[in-house]
């Protein structure tokens, strides 16, 4: 699930004639615009047979699969950017798929929805209820989202990873804006999606 | 059957080859499809399209000759034979080279033809196409007539196909080409070159790739094209990979379902894009 500013800041990390691996591509509209307006040389896996269906009808290469299994076949550093965007919470390992990315990759775009968000916090707080929004949209009965974490959860699985953020942004929402500490309480209280861009601390020193 | 075959006439002897033929293997007859493309002048071709056998072909051209597809589309198959595959084939062979009037394959001159083998081969090889639930779909436990025979005609439509699959295709197969081309598929093994190691075949593939399999097809099951997909991986080949969802069976990449087509459609329109044909 991609929505527009999430696309447009993507496109904005991504360097003309990269290659690029999207884990969870859906119906390919991001590979697409990445195609068409950075001229990458796309590479997308989709677990759902109508995602693949759809994408590789836009004429992208799409391997119907699935991050939890079929990342292992790719050789290290085979790709320029590995993107992830709301799929970490829908993997059944969020560790495992964040260490084989970060292999397969040189760098990684990652967004994830924030369950630190205020508004989820107000949904379980005052009327005891799983949250339901915009970026968590299903019940909790037929969510794929099943390993969902806050911004906090998330950079504590980073630092304990020996993951580098070289950069991150919040989604207030409303707007995409970078934010220079991406620990503090008030990003995790306000944004409803966190934006990373990764690097593996193994990898760069290397 | 194809250009040349043990039914054509061997000019040194002026009589059919029979069992003289050289066996052949897929990779001769990829050869032969180059050595086509070379007398026309064609530098690429823009695709190569195939369907089990054909898909063989498909893998191999992608792997012996690289610079020579621009994309490559085998369909329901896989990188090697089966020992289940090349068992069915052996039984389909066994019914041939049994039937009396097979005269180790030099028959082209006798009056009577392997006629009941090749059936049989025919029929065992159909099964093989299908699936169990498009059989019970299109047969179920209809009966040709009201009442049972009580002893072994066809009473099952069922049996009936089958007996009618078996004999229309001995008026247009000949037995022994039957015996050669199974015998290639059999021997068809793209890593046996490279010590078992897949993606070693595919070191130097640089063209579009497009595997294609059927959720019901049992003879060149998914789990066959998941290997050739994880083999092209390990190499960053610029690789798609869809499993249709059909319950016709390996059969299914000869029919019209709206998925395939659309899948087939978008790729090749895509392939064509970025060719800018």
């Amino acid at each position: 699930m991609t929505n527009k500013l999430n696309e447009k800041l993507i496109s904005s990390l991504i360097t003309k004639n990269a290659k690029v691996l999207d884990i969870g591509c859906g119906n390919g509209d991001l590979l697409y615009h990445l195609e068409e307006t950075k001229n990458i040389n796309g590479q997308g896996i989709e677990i759902s047979s109508k995602g693949v269906q759809e994408s590789v009808s836009k004429g992208l290469s799409v391997i119907q699969g699935d991050a939890d299994i079929d990342l292992k076949s790719f050789p290290d550093n085979a790709f320029d950017v590995v993107i992830l965007s709301h799929t970490l919470q829908a993997t059944h390992k969020p560790k495992e798929v964040l260490i084989e990315m970060l292999r397969i990759g040189k760098i990684c775009i990652i967004s994830i929805p924030n369950f630190g968000y205020w508004r989820y916090r107000m949904q379980i707080l005052f009327f005891g209820i799983m949250p339901v929004a915009r970026t968590l949209s299903d019940p909790w009965y037929s969510t794929e989202n099943i390993h969902l974490c806050s911004i906090k959860d998330f950079l504590k699985l980073c630092e304990e990873l020996n993951i580098s953020i070289n950069k991150a942004f919040r989604n207030s929402n409303y707007s995409i804006k970078k934010i220079t500490r991406p620990s503090s309480y008030i990003n995790n209280l306000l944004s409803i999606e966190g934006i990373f861009v990764l690097s593996n601390n193994i990898n760069s020193v290397n | 059957m194809g250009t040349t075959g043990p039914s054509s006439i061997n000019e040194k002897k002026n009589v059919q080859y029979g069992m003289q033929f050289p066996i052949f293997t897929i990779k001769d007859m990829v050869n032969l499809q180059l050595a086509l493309i070379n007398s026309l002048e064609i530098d690429q071709l823009f695709s190569v399209v195939g369907g089990s056998m054909g898909g063989m072909q498909a893998l191999e051209w992608a792997s012996s000759y690289p610079e020579r597809v621009y994309s490559s589309i085998p369909i329901a198959s896989s990188y090697r034979h089966s020992a289940q595959n090349i068992a069915f084939h052996e039984v389909g062979r066994q019914a041939i080279m049994n039937d009396p009037h097979w005269q180790k394959g030099d028959y082209y001159n006798k009056e009577k033809k392997p006629r009941h083998g090749l059936a049989v081969a025919r029929m065992i090889a159909h099964i093989t196409y299908l699936s169990e639930g498009a059989f019970q779909e299109k047969f179920g436990r209809d009966m040709q007539s009201k009442v049972l025979s009580w002893g072994f005609d066809a009473d099952f439509q069922v049996e009936s196909y089958l007996r009618h699959q078996g004999i229309s295709f001995v008026d247009r197969f000949d037995a022994n080409s039957y015996l050669y081309i199974t015998r290639a598929m059999d021997y068809f093994d793209l890593s046996h070159s490279y010590d078992g190691d897949l993606s070693a075949a595919f070191r130097k593939t640089k063209c579009k790739l497009l595997i294609v399999a059927f959720t019901s097809d049992w003879l060149f099951p998914s789990s066959e094209s998941l290997a050739i997909v994880k083999a092209l991986n390990r190499t960053a080949a610029d690789v798609s990979f869809v499993e249709i969802d059909s319950d016709k069976g390996h059969d299914s990449f000869l029919l019209e379902i709206d998925d395939f087509y659309k899948i087939l459609h978008g790729f090749i329109s895509g392939a064509a894009r970025k060719k800018g044909i």
